[in-house]
């Protein structure tokens, strides 16, 4: 009995000094500075200006020496300098040619064995096995394998950007293609596509959150490998003119082996820049123009 | 008007001639043991492994390939058993991942320090968009030059490095997790009282696990990319060296076999963190909460 509970009568009490209600501005005119703070790019782009600054007093105040940190400004001329004189442009430009051959390679190949598992369980399984051993492999890890067979050359750092890029997209594409609904499959099936249209007009845009996933993906990784490789081997690969004029990552490691630090931190601005350029612009548009359109992802 | 009304088409009739009797196949039939056997998951891809190997192992014997260039299959599995039980390879792997530990779980602590800071303040959430958008195109490779300039060749520096690779996938993903949380589990947090660290702790982390556990996937993948980059490079910088190291060493001397050793550990390594040690916690966590199929 003792688990029933007690009634507790508590005493009465007035409360007396209530005060009368006050409303606080339940709606005001915004100041200026208020309107200009909420102004989502304002603000990031003062961050970045505030990290500028605090960068630039303190290599000024601390005296740090020129070899450790420089200055931002200085940063800022070599940067300068290296676009205007210094062949900064050609080595983007060599970069960027070996990096878009090896994924375009790349997305031709996965594009074949994708094709091969999408069609038959034997590529399906061939293509899963291969996935799972290869894909955890860094392709960096097969460069000093890719140096034996290809010598040292721009051929070495494509079939390793190959092996960056086949994987994740092939991966990325198969997992879209397969959860594909059987709704979507029978409506094809219904319209009778048949073949490369069934797999152009109903499989690829179905399946393209997933694939445009899988190509992120392999970007990332090979412009991750491809700055690996230059850090390591850029200097022997030569450019058309004959010179040594080597990629991006090269221009970072020459300079650091020169002591030339200003210039590190320009090629690694540089770095961000081709970054961010691929990243927000390029990728941006193609969802924007694609699965937002196409409202499969929201924001 | 009348343009628009269709004209009636009278086919002509006639009569099929020659139907054949409706024939049905076999409906239903026992699967032979080779079907069977067959239709195993398993099964069929250790058969696609071993004629893989099979077929590498083939090549290069029969068309008798220099063994600098290729090894045989056999070779370098022979050479990593060796290493592995009699060498200092296992000593190497430890290395590597002992340093990636460090910098993962260094990498992770930051983030979540940062990723606290953008729930509590929009300054802090500008921040980390910022940082984030700035630092994630950046290959942590690419530090790697001034990460020895300020830390030495050493251990420190490779840690660094880890700790960029991690930082900004793990931050990006986990901040975008956290602002896409329904505002009705917020609210039903805000209700029951939860707080500053007890709010994000119980109601934010377990609400964007799913995302926060690809940028854990993600950073995984970089980081170990990157160590495995960083090694080959720069990797005898303290002493020992790791796993990267091994096989820039054996491509050093031209051992290749040792080279096939080396890539056998890394993709090893990878399945074991990718297919069990991640799959574990997605299926404790994600999949037990109905979050993922």
């Amino acid at each position: 009995m003792s688990s029933v509970p007690q009634t507790v009568v508590r005493d009465e009490f007035e409360a007396v000094d209530l005060g009368s209600a006050s409303h606080g501005d339940v709606a005001r005119k915004l100041t200026i500075f208020e309107r200009i703070y909420e102004m989502d790019s304002v603000r990031k782009f003062s961050i970045l200006l505030l990290l500028m600054v605090a960068w630039e007093m303190y290599t000024r105040v601390s005296g740090v020496s020129e070899l450790i940190l420089p200055k931002f400004s200085d940063t800022a001329a070599a940067l300068y300098s290296a676009v205007a004189g210094e062949q900064l442009l050609i080595m983007v430009w060599n970069s960027m040619t070996i990096l878009v051959t090896g994924y375009a390679i790349g997305l031709a190949i996965a594009t074949v064995l994708t094709t091969a598992a999408t069609m038959t369980r034997f590529g399906s399984d061939v293509l899963s096995t291969l996935t799972a051993m290869l894909n955890p492999l860094p392709a960096i890890a097969l460069l000093p394998m890719a140096l034996l067979w290809f010598g040292l050359g721009s051929e070495s750092i494509v079939f390793t950007l190959l092996h960056s890029v086949i994987w994740p997209v092939a991966l990325n594409a198969h997992t879209g293609f397969m959860g594909v609904s059987e709704t979507q499959r029978m409506v094809g099936r219904n319209y009778s596509l048949k073949g490369i249209v069934y797999v152009v007009k109903l499989l690829i845009p179905a399946a393209f959150p997933s694939i445009l996933m899988g190509l992120k993906i392999g970007w990332a990784f090979a412009w991750r490998t491809l700055i690996a490789a230059e850090l390591v081997f850029g200097g022997s690969i030569s450019d058309t003119e004959g010179e040594q004029a080597g990629g991006l990552g090269w221009f970072v490691f020459a300079n650091q082996m020169d002591m030339q630090i200003p210039h590190v931190f320009a090629g690694l601005f540089t770095v961000i820049l081709v970054g961010v350029f691929v990243e927000n612009i390029i990728f941006t548009n193609i969802e924007m123009r694609t699965v937002r359109r196409w409202g499969m992802q929201s924001s | 008007m009348s343009k628009n009304v269709p004209e009636l088409v009278m086919r002509p009739e006639f009569e099929a001639g020659d139907i054949q009797d409706a024939h049905t196949g076999d409906v239903e039939r026992q699967l032979s043991i080779f079907e069977r056997v067959w239709n195993i998951n398993g099964v069929r891809k250790i058969v696609i492994l071993f004629g893989l190997v099979a077929t590498w192992q083939i090549y290069t014997v029969a068309l008798d390939v220099e063994p600098l260039m290729f090894p045989s299959f056999t070779l370098a599995a022979e050479r990593m058993l060796n290493d592995l039980f009699y060498g200092d390879l296992i000593w190497k792997i430890w290395f590597s991942v002992k340093v990636l530990l460090y910098g993962y779980g260094m990498g992770m602590g930051i983030a979540a320090v940062l990723v606290l800071w953008a729930t509590a303040s929009r300054l802090g959430s500008d921040f980390i968009a910022t940082a984030t958008a700035m630092f994630n195109p950046l290959p942590a490779i690419a530090m790697l030059p001034l990460a020895m300039l300020w830390f030495g060749l050493g251990t420190a520096s490779l840690i660094f490095v880890l700790v960029h690779s991690v930082l900004w996938a793990v931050a990006l993903n986990t901040h975008s997790g956290f602002k896409n949380v329904s505002q009705t589990l917020r609210m039903i947090g805000e209700n029951y009282g939860l707080r500053g660290v007890p709010f994000v702790w119980k109601v934010l982390v377990p609400a964007a696990f799913p995302s926060i556990l690809s940028g854990m996937k993600v950073g995984w993948a970089f980081a170990w990319r990157t160590l495995i980059g960083a090694e080959l490079v720069f990797g005898a910088s303290s002493g020992s060296g790791g796993l990267g190291w091994y096989i820039f060493e054996s491509s050093q001397n031209i051992e290749t076999e040792g080279v096939f050793a080396g890539l056998f550990m890394v993709i090893l390594i990878g399945i074991v963190v990718e297919n069990i040690v991640f799959r574990n916690v997605e299926l404790k966590t994600v999949n037990r909460w109905g979050m993922q199929r």
